[in-house]
């Protein structure tokens, strides 16, 4: 994109955001919000996809099984879901070299396809899974600071759920340090470029493989720890996320982990836009579908096929 | 051969009127790599054009311009007098243009004849049976005898014979062969070469061949145009070619090729 | 073998399926209805799969038809019948514009994209009370045939021959060879002078067609729709199961998965009344890693073996 461009894009948005402000503050703050979940969530897609071209249609689930391996842990030892955290992360780590070693691994010289329907499967495999053991029944954890609100004169609104956007600023610094400064991280993108050209350098391209997913698991896991602390959950509550997070990374574009928050930005306050709207706040499931159908039409007019 | 296929031959050559294909100030820029540098080219009828060049030269990229696979950064090309400038590739072939490619993929789930078909079938309209008469008149006159088997069962030889098959399919006006000799022996060079000299004469196809292999460009070429840093180094007969001082340098200082 | 494979044995299944009941009760009859939605079902999705692109839309379309169906009965009185076949014809003019836009995408993008399908769907049909029922849906006054099993029975294996012969067709016309080369190589294709997006966008159009007159036979056998029985994600997860048991890219293939797995499902809901679903989760997962050619993909392997060996 041109600079002028850039500029105005820029200029469109603080006015939009401006107008927000003067009309209804709390779309900006909830949306920010809103937005910062959705990013949290996203970025380790945005890792597994973006960076070494491995798509899991099971990202959704794992953030779930999260979130439900958050809820045992602190109903049977009354742990804060917040401390639960580091045990939840240490086991969806494993939970993912079991799953990469078991089953991606092997779809990794074949077709495309076979990704696809692998792990459509295992998303299934843990929806259903977790439905058998759990029953449908949601459940919720409720912890006091969670409903902490500030008040600014007339303007009331959560302070919680800041703790999103704030994960989501926290992942990306993260994951940018991992990718640029380490030598995994080097490696890594090295892979997703070209894994036969890093193998023949020299790189454990299995391993990469192993670390990476195992990673994008565990930080989902995490995404799913805090999800709980804010929401009940089910177990098919994760396949919306999995597409969400799939047309955010698709907006940013492949390897682009910052561009993830500022589609995220967009999604969120839309969303919340609608959701302010007495009875249309139905339709604010669908805006990440239109936001899809924006993008391929966008890029296809500049000639490009994705 | 029999007489009902030399009467098929005679009327398709007689259908197959002359084509010309003309190139005009064509430029490709990959962000920052000018592939393709204003290149002016024409050629028709049944003249064989040698395309040569250093690796690196822009040859692969300009037939990848013509057959539809990029679009240029500005230029013209021009079929039968037709802008196929920006037209989909399959609009293209169905015009006339086409190609076989330096890194031969056949398609492993069809058959060696079903890959020939396809051509017959998708870009002149015929129907499945009706393809695969013509598929096999095709084989016999390139020698390719043994159409039904899978593609992996194929020798090199046969899958370069198949290529060139695949694309004749599609009854091209031009035909751009790119790298069509690379990894024969001498007498399949032999072979192929024959076979090339004999199709043009009786399909008055204009040929454009992409060689690194000079005897090649020496038998077939009527005319021999130079490639260097995807601009037109020259234009003429080999001999002429050869003896410019600016493709010997291109060359890196090469030796005597007359 | 040929003759056996070819003739005999067809023969003798579409006999079996026509007799069929005058000599099963009514609980094999639902059976076998439920078998056919969900082989018309894995017949679609195979059919697209033979471009190379996957479909994950099936509850999206098969619920579009249900729906299609029911609101042409309830609102303009049309007769049953008549209301599956133009909701089928609905279902898939609708996928043609929707088509337009999403065939640009390939491999992942349009998976993803046909997967988010369903959702919207149901997400539209879900906020129009007025129109569609909203959460509650909608309900028919009276089943198709007025519930008279024969009749609904042979309305639904008409349904699956006509799938069966259209996958067939692809099978056999110059169709076959255009999905084969796309799926292939795409470049190829286009420089052959296959029009990709031609191609696509038919093939496309014709199996959400065949997802919605799936639907519209379901809706008008049970008399009811509502947005999360009729675009439930079973309609997914089961036909691509089945079509990946069966063996993918034929037209047997996914025939006999729907046999096979809907015949194992009802002894699986026996016993493991609400773990089947994992079942076929784990079917999925195995097949693609150890049998990707699923049963037929392995028996049409010994055949040929057995053919080069008697050569």
């Amino acid at each position: 994109m041109t600079k002028a461009k850039r500029l105005i894009l820029l200029g469109g948005i603080i006015i939009f955001a401006l107008l927000i402000i003067l009309w209804r503050p709390t779309i900006l703050i909830y949306g920010i919000q809103r937005a910062g979940l959705y990013a949290a969530i996203a970025l380790p897609m945005a890792l597994v996809l973006g960076i070494v071209h491995i798509v899991n249609l099971a990202h959704g689930e794992l953030l779930m099984i999260g979130a439900y391996l958050t809820y045992f842990v602190c109903s049977t030892f009354g742990m804060d879901p917040l401390v639960a955290m580091l045990p939840v992360s240490a086991v969806m780590f494993l939970l993912g070299m079991v799953v990469y070693k078991v089953t991606i691994k092997h779809t990794l010289k074949a077709p495309e396809l076979n990704q696809l329907i692998l792990t459509f499967g295992l998303a299934m495999v843990f929806g259903q899974s977790v439905n058998l053991i759990a029953t449908s029944q949601p459940r919720t954890l409720s912890v006091d600071y969670v409903s902490t609100s500030l008040t600014f004169g007339k303007l009331t609104f959560g302070v919680y759920d800041f703790i999103f956007p704030v994960a989501a600023l926290i992942i990306l610094g993260g994951l940018l340090f991992f990718l640029r400064k380490t030598r995994v991280g080097k490696a890594a993108q090295a892979v997703g470029q070209n894994p036969k050209g890093a193998e023949i350098v020299g790189i454990d391209v299995d391993k990469i493989y192993l670390i990476i997913f195992s990673l994008s698991t565990a930080l989902v896991g995490i995404m799913g720890s805090l999800y709980l602390t804010k929401q009940s959950i089910f177990p098919l509550v994760g396949g919306p996320y999995t597409m969400k997070s799939f047309a955010l990374v698709a907006m940013a574009g492949i390897g682009n982990l910052p561009g993830v928050l500022f589609a995220s930005l967009i999604l969120g306050v839309a969303e919340t836009f609608l959701l302010s709207f007495k009875g249309y706040g139905g339709w604010s499931n669908i805006v990440f579908f239109a936001f899809i159908i924006i993008v391929i039409l966008i890029r296809s007019h500049r000639g490009k096929q994705i | 051969m029999e007489l009902s296929e030399c009467a098929v031959i005679h009327l398709e050559r007689w259908i197959n009127s002359m084509s010309n294909l003309e190139i005009r100030n064509l430029t490709k820029r990959f962000a920052g790599l000018v592939a393709v540098n204003n290149v002016d080219l024409s050629f028709g009828g049944d003249e064989i054009v040698g395309i040569i060049g250093p690796n690196g030269a822009g040859k692969t990229t300009l037939i990848n311009l013509v057959s539809g696979i990029f679009y240029p950064t500005s230029g013209q090309i021009l079929m039968d007098g037709v802008d196929i400038t920006t037209m989909p590739a399959h609009k293209r072939t169905q015009l006339g243009v086409g190609r076989t490619f330096q890194l031969i993929h056949p398609l492993e789930d069809l058959s060696t004849i079903e890959n020939i078909m396809i051509g017959f079938i998708f870009s002149q309209g015929f129907s499945k049976k009706v393809a695969k008469e013509k598929s096999e008149i095709l084989c016999k006159s390139l020698d390719l005898e043994r159409w039904n088997r899978s593609v992996s069962q194929l020798t090199i030889l046969e899958i370069k014979k198949m290529e060139i098959a695949q694309a004749l399919a599609t009854n091209p006006g031009v035909l751009f062969l790119d790298e069509v000799m690379a990894g024969l022996n001498s007498d399949e060079l032999k072979e192929l070469i024959g076979l090339i000299k004999k199709l043009a004469k009786e399909k008055t196809i204009a040929i454009g061949i992409v060689e690194h292999v000079m005897g090649v460009i020496k038998e077939l070429a009527d005319r021999v145009v130079v490639l260097e840093n995807g601009a037109i180094l020259a234009d003429g007969s080999f001999k002429a070619v050869m003896k410019n001082p600016d493709v010997i340098a291109a060359y890196l200082g090469g030796g005597n090729y007359a | 073998m040929k003759i056996l494979t070819r003739i005999i044995l067809p023969a003798i299944v579409v006999l079996l399926s026509i007799t069929f009941p005058l000599f099963a009760g009514p609980y094999q009859q639902s059976i076998a209805k439920t078998i056919i939605i969900y082989m018309i079902l894995a017949l679609s999705w195979n059919i697209l799969l033979k471009t190379g692109q996957i479909s994950f839309g099936l509850a999206g379309f098969f619920g579009i038809g249900a729906y299609a169906s029911v609101l042409l009965s309830l609102r303009l009185g049309i007769p049953p019948l008549l209301t599956i076949i133009v909701g089928g014809i609905i279902t898939a003019i609708l996928a043609a514009a929707m088509g337009m836009i999403i065939l640009r995408l390939r491999a992942m993008y349009f998976a993803i994209t046909t997967l988010a399908l369903g959702e919207i769907f149901r997400v539209i049909i879900h906020n129009l009370p007025n129109f569609a029922g909203g959460a509650h849906g909608l309900i028919l006054s009276s089943v198709i045939f007025d519930g008279n099993g024969y009749f609904t029975y042979w309305l639904f294996l008409a349904g699956a021959f006509f799938s069966i012969g259209l996958s067939y067709f692809f099978d056999k016309s110059k169709f076959h060879l255009a999905l084969t080369t796309i799926r292939d190589n795409e470049i190829t294709a286009k420089v052959r002078g296959i029009d990709i997006f031609k191609y696509l966008l038919i093939v496309f159009t014709i199996t959400a067609g065949m997802q919605g007159l799936a639907g519209g036979l379901y809706s008008q056998s049970f008399g009811f729709v509502t947005p999360e029985s009729s675009f439930s994600g079973d309609f997914i997860l089961l036909p691509i199961a089945m079509a990946l048991l069966g063996g993918i890219y034929t037209t047997a293939g996914p025939v006999v998965g729907a046999i096979v797995l809907g015949v194992i499902s009802e002894y699986l809901k026996l016993y493991i009344p609400y773990g089947h679903l994992v079942v076929y989760g784990l079917i999925i997962v195995i097949v693609i890693l150890f049998m990707p050619n699923g049963i037929v993909g392995m028996c049409s392997n010994t055949f040929r073996k057995v053919d080069q060996f008697n050569e």
